[in-house]
């Protein structure tokens, strides 16, 4: 069995985060920030994506983006959860008013801005 | 049955960015006659009508800087080396000019033509020389990223050649989606480096279906635990960013980043399947880049089946619709796995990314309908596992499985 040795780059020599953004990330920004309209507003970025000059930037972006479309989903599904959970108690219990199934919270009730 | 197939359960596809065969694997025709790369036939013209040759001098980074220009406009000029007529043939003469354009510099223009030498990419020529290497495996449309990974996730880009999100048109699925809906229920994974690189594939599937994505320390811990999914998807890391553990580099390759990171995050995936010898034994690795970055390569992308999608004139730039029925650049593609014989060179047949959710819908669910014209007119790079199996057609045909590939020291 042939062991081959595999060259690491220079770190410091290869790493740029003040490079300045290529087509592709500039791509990805653009296709996030479109996502981003799609989420409740708590979970939105307040970030101006045309100011995004260099890879750091658009890392620093790309990251908030993302984990807020995992937080948005994980509340999503609890709330599913939790409403399915108390319809079923519902069935088996006293009659009174059913929850919403979709989870929807009452308004004015969620944070607004800049997602800490 | 081929002992490969028949104990094959998981298909990984590692795509990276942005070069093309002849740049990262046209070296290795030194090697192998068979491998279809750099010879001393090929040139290119620069703006002052001489004529430049391929030669071994690409660099890790720092080169081709500005990003050579690969949007279809662009890749048209490359491929057809200029002429616009009705019936112009496709040629690849036009890259040093395309680059010229960029920067009006002759000198940095010829440096499009530069290619690797072997002992350059230890990782990929090791394994294209190991296992088996596509002569004919190409992007899926002349042009840009996004509408090519596209082909790798949908079997189509539902028209687009450009940079834009893919609107899903019904009634094509992901390949995700046909596998975990699928009766009996098959498993998929999208592993992007970390929630800073992300994925490119954000307007449909982590939107809608984040719980199809994965960190590659998933990937990682997943190989280990023997949890791998059917098929996984992997995505490299797309820029340079700090972490809470410190500075990652970028490993997708995209000019200009740095091509021994890549070259590491290659290994690595290799590394993580093979150090698990049941996953070894059960697992084919595509390694294959998603389109040639505006990097010259000499083999004329062919025609293909259409789509049944059109690109309008004006989507495409270049003054004239485009079809869907011809090939991007060719890339760089290998099928890696301890059933295929060393030393395999996969010749006379042609792929592309639609090949990607051809072969693994046909492997892991049989018939299925609808898929793009593409898609269904794609070549598969493994043979569904039902009698009889073509033997002239199975890469995965030994009857033992090897013991002496190859390990890699990450």
């Amino acid at each position: 069995m042939t062991l081959i040795h595999v060259p690491r780059p220079d770190v410091k020599s290869a790493m740029n985060a003040d490079r300045p953004v290529n087509a592709l990330l500039k791509a990805q920004i653009r296709h996030l920030h479109d996502a981003e309209r799609n989420l409740p507003l708590r979970h939105r970025t307040d970030v101006y994506i045309n100011a995004i000059k260099t890879e750091g930037e658009a890392a620093e972006y790309i990251r908030e983006v993302t984990t807020a479309i995992h937080a948005a989903h994980e509340v999503a599904a609890a709330k599913r959860g939790r409403g399915i959970a108390i319809a079923a108690a519902a069935d088996e219990g006293p009659a009174g008013k059913a929850p919403s199934a979709n989870g929807k919270k009452k308004k004015g009730t969620g944070k607004r801005g800049r997602r800490t | 049955m081929p002992p490969g197939l028949d104990n094959l359960r998981h298909i990984v596809v590692l795509m990276m960015e942005n070069r093309s065969f002849d740049h990262m694997l046209g070296s290795l025709t030194a090697v192998n006659p068979q491998i279809d790369g750099i010879t001393d036939q090929l040139s290119n013209p620069d703006t002052t009508g001489a004529s430049v040759a391929p030669q071994p001098l690409a660099q890790f980074q720092g080169q081709l800087d500005p990003d050579p220009d690969h949007h279809f406009p662009a890749v048209d000029l490359q491929i057809f080396g200029g002429d616009t007529s009705p019936n112009r043939v496709a040629n690849m003469q036009g890259f040093v000019k395309s680059y010229f354009n960029q920067q009006q510099d002759v000198g940095h223009s010829q440096t499009i033509m530069y290619y690797f030498a072997q002992n350059q990419l230890p990782v990929l020529t090791t394994l294209a020389l190991e296992f088996a290497i596509f002569n004919r495996w190409f992007a899926s449309i002349p042009g840009p990223t996004i509408c090519n990974r596209a082909f790798a996730h949908y079997g189509t880009s539902f028209g687009r050649v450009d940079m834009n999100p893919i609107d899903i048109i019904e009634p094509f699925k992901s390949i995700y989606d046909r596998l975990i809906n699928a009766n009996p229920k098959h498993t998929a994974k999208l592993y992007y480096y970390d929630t800073t690189s992300s994925t490119m594939e954000v307007a449909n599937l982590l939107q809608n279906e984040p719980e199809l994505f994965g960190t590659y320390q998933q990937f990682l811990s997943d190989c280990s635990a023997g949890n791998l999914p059917d098929y996984s998807f992997i995505e490299p890391n797309y820029s340079d960013h700090d972490t809470d553990s410190g500075e990652e580099v970028a490993s997708d390759q995209h000019p200009d980043h740095n091509i021994e990171a890549g070259e590491l995050y290659i290994a690595s995936v290799y590394n993580a399947i093979k150090q698990n010898p049941n996953l070894w034994q059960s697992t084919v690795l595509l390694v294959v880049y998603d389109e040639h970055g505006g990097i010259y390569d000499h083999v004329v992308p062919p025609a293909c089946t259409p789509d049944q999608f059109t690109a309008s004139a004006n989507d495409t730039g270049t003054g004239q619709p485009f079809a869907f029925d011809r090939l991007g650049v060719r890339v760089p593609a290998i099928l890696i796995s301890p059933w295929i014989p060393k030393g395999m060179v996969v010749d006379g047949r042609v792929f592309d990314h639609a090949s990607i959710p051809a072969t693994i819908t046909k492997f892991f669910l049989g018939d299925y309908s609808p898929r793009s014209p593409r898609e269904t007119s794609a070549d598969v790079f493994i043979e569904p596992n039902v009698a009889p199996v073509d033997p002239t057609r199975n890469l995965l045909s030994l009857a033992a499985i090897r013991t002496d590939c190859p390990d890699f020291d990450v």
